[in-house]
């Protein structure tokens, strides 16, 4: 009978256990695949946008200080001038945050300790922890920050359903998109994101977003989406930003490169660069 | 009473079980893969000298008596040659801030950080690098493949001793690549056709898991015979390590107009790398150069 007892708390414990490694895998929300981001067709300006269903800069309508409003407006016209202004990813420079999340094609790969968002182009990855840890005494400024998150289960099912997360620690200059909407210069900016599938469509993500800048007269939140694609084993192309970048910066001047390799002025009446350092002609 | 007893101890073991079960998720799923997680810093062997190597145990460039064709022993000897002159030889591609592609990212230049998933394998390398994904959810060769710097990996997970988890992650890494690439900074050099084939055979070291092995065969039109190096990671011990954002573009003083390399100065100006070398040519500008 003792052992008959042992036997049945035996059964009684392995399916417990058995029961336990399956909640404890789906405890997690499936998002393999690749999410490409909706942006709203029809739009002005590359898909690099802050808020997606808005055209980019002044049409976002950021709510920027009047000193930044400035620093956008100017970053516009140095550009309508063929500079690069506020924009340094012209330069291959890592857009950061939260440039970065506006990336077309994005892949979420969910650990216990960590979630890695992988990217591409000048900004390759993202990592989200949620091991538990405190925020580091020194953080090591980064374009794309430090993030620590946590999951949470909302309706209490059993199964993490979204993942918030905060960001911090900051290199710049940074800018929302290509016309060099700025984020402030003093690279404090703080960014408070809630992951999760859409209720109604499983195959569509959200990432909302807040900033928390002193470029700001206030938080300004966005509805980032994407949509997972039907492709199980979709394509994940190499993007190198520097492959194909015509654009020569020398000191604080910007060119273009010719096809046929040589230097280019970017506008009208552009002086060529200084070549002082080089021996004259003979 | 026994049998209440056994029962009621059982039920208490049951809990315990499914507490300490709940409170690491997935690790007993994840039994089956080993435990690669941590940062793996590049194995160091004291007293080489020169830049990170292809073959560890070898110096840089000459010294990794690579077996390369005749032609392709000459484009090494030239590359160095014109890098002892200031230029960047057969690496002047990685100087641009291209990626460097395989197998030069495997050599971790920062660590590298190994996330196992049942479908892929995501080895984060960062830089130009980023990251390579090698597939192990039984795909077959697509039919075509987009060329890459790093190629298109394929592995499958062996259970080499039979303990029912894999200890050993095979993988093959096809073309078309995108090149020049390089083995190493001297500019070693990969054929220019693009058509290499890696067969890498990844471990744990039988008596100290935290070295890890890459051991990689290199089929490559450039060499005689494919060529065979034991590549080793060391697992650092910190719990958190610091993945540092690191980016080529950033702060490097090189520019290139076309393919030719200059520095740029303090000041903001261009300068010659090397003796006697020519400014661009600046026909497209109106205005002379002061």
């Amino acid at each position: 009978m003792w052992h008959r007892g042992w036997w049945l708390a035996a059964v009684l414990a392995a399916t417990l256990a058995a029961t336990s490694v399956r909640a404890a895998d789906d405890k997690y929300p499936r998002w393999q695949g690749q999410w490409v981001a909706i942006v709203t067709a029809g739009l002005e300006g590359r898909q690099f946008k802050f808020d997606p269903t808005r055209s980019r800069g002044l049409a976002q309508q950021a709510p920027l200080t009047a000193e930044y409003q400035k620093v956008l407006s100017q970053s516009m016209a140095e550009q309508a001038n063929g500079g690069l202004g506020n924009y340094p990813t012209a330069r291959c420079l890592p857009g950061g945050m939260p440039r970065m999340m506006a990336t077309q094609r994005q892949e979420y790969v969910i650990t216990p300790e960590t979630t890695y968002i992988l990217l591409g182009g000048e900004d390759p990855l993202r990592r989200i922890y949620t091991d538990g840890r405190d925020w580091p005494a020194d953080l090591e400024p980064a374009y794309q920050g430090y993030t620590i998150g946590a999951w949470r289960e909302p309706d209490a099912q059993g199964r993490y359903t979204v993942l918030v997360a905060e960001t911090r620690g900051f290199k710049g200059p940074r800018a929302y998109d290509s016309s060099g909407l700025p984020l402030a210069f003093d690279n404090q900016s703080v960014f408070r994101e809630r992951f999760h599938l859409d209720r109604d469509n499983p195959d569509v993500l959200h990432d909302e977003i807040t900033v928390i800048d002193h470029a700001l007269t206030r938080p300004w939140s966005v509805d980032k989406t994407f949509r997972r694609s039907p492709n199980p084993r979709p394509r994940w192309n190499e993007t190198s930003c520097v492959e194909g970048n015509n654009q020569v910066v020398i000191g604080k001047e910007n060119y273009f490169l010719s096809a046929d390799g040589d230097l280019m002025p970017t506008r009208k009446d552009q002086p060529p660069p200084d070549l002082k350092y080089f021996k004259p002609a003979r | 009473m026994r049998e209440g007893s056994a029962i009621a101890a059982g039920l208490a073991l049951c809990a315990l079980a499914s507490v300490a079960m709940t409170a690491s998720p997935v690790r007993a799923a994840d039994d089956k893969y080993p435990d690669w997680r941590g940062a793996w810093g590049r194995f160091v062997v004291r007293g080489l000298g020169g830049q990170p190597s292809f073959d560890q145990t070898k110096p840089w460039g000459l010294g990794q008596q690579a077996p390369l064709t005749a032609e392709y022993q000459k484009i090494l000897e030239d590359s160095i040659a014109d890098q002892a002159k200031g230029g960047q030889g057969n690496f002047v591609e990685h100087a641009q801030c291209l990626p460097a592609g395989m197998p030069f990212m495997m050599v971790a230049t920062r660590p590298l950080e190994f996330v196992v998933t049942p479908d892929t394998t995501y080895i984060l390398v960062g830089g130009s690098d980023h990251y390579r994904r090698i597939f192990t959810d039984g795909r077959e060769w697509p039919k075509e493949i987009e060329p890459s710097y790093s190629g298109y990996s394929i592995g499958h997970w062996i259970d080499a001793d039979g303990s029912g988890r894999f200890t050993v992650l095979e993988a093959e890494t096809r073309g078309p690549f995108k090149g020049r690439r390089a083995y190493d900074a001297s500019g070693l050099p990969l054929h220019y056709d693009n058509e290499s084939v890696f067969k890498e055979h990844l471990h744990q070291d039988k008596r100290d898991s935290n070295i890890l092995h890459d051991e990689i065969t290199v089929f490559d039109h450039a060499l005689t015979r494919p060529w065979s190096v034991d590549k080793k990671y060391l697992r650092r011990s910190e719990a958190h390590p610091d993945w540092v954002e690191a980016y080529c573009t950033e702060g490097t003083a090189m520019v290139f107009i076309g393919k030719v390399g200059y520095w740029v100065s303090a000041d903001g100006n261009l300068m010659p790398i090397r003796k006697d070398q020519p400014p661009p040519d600046l026909k497209y500008f109106k205005q002379a150069p002061r």
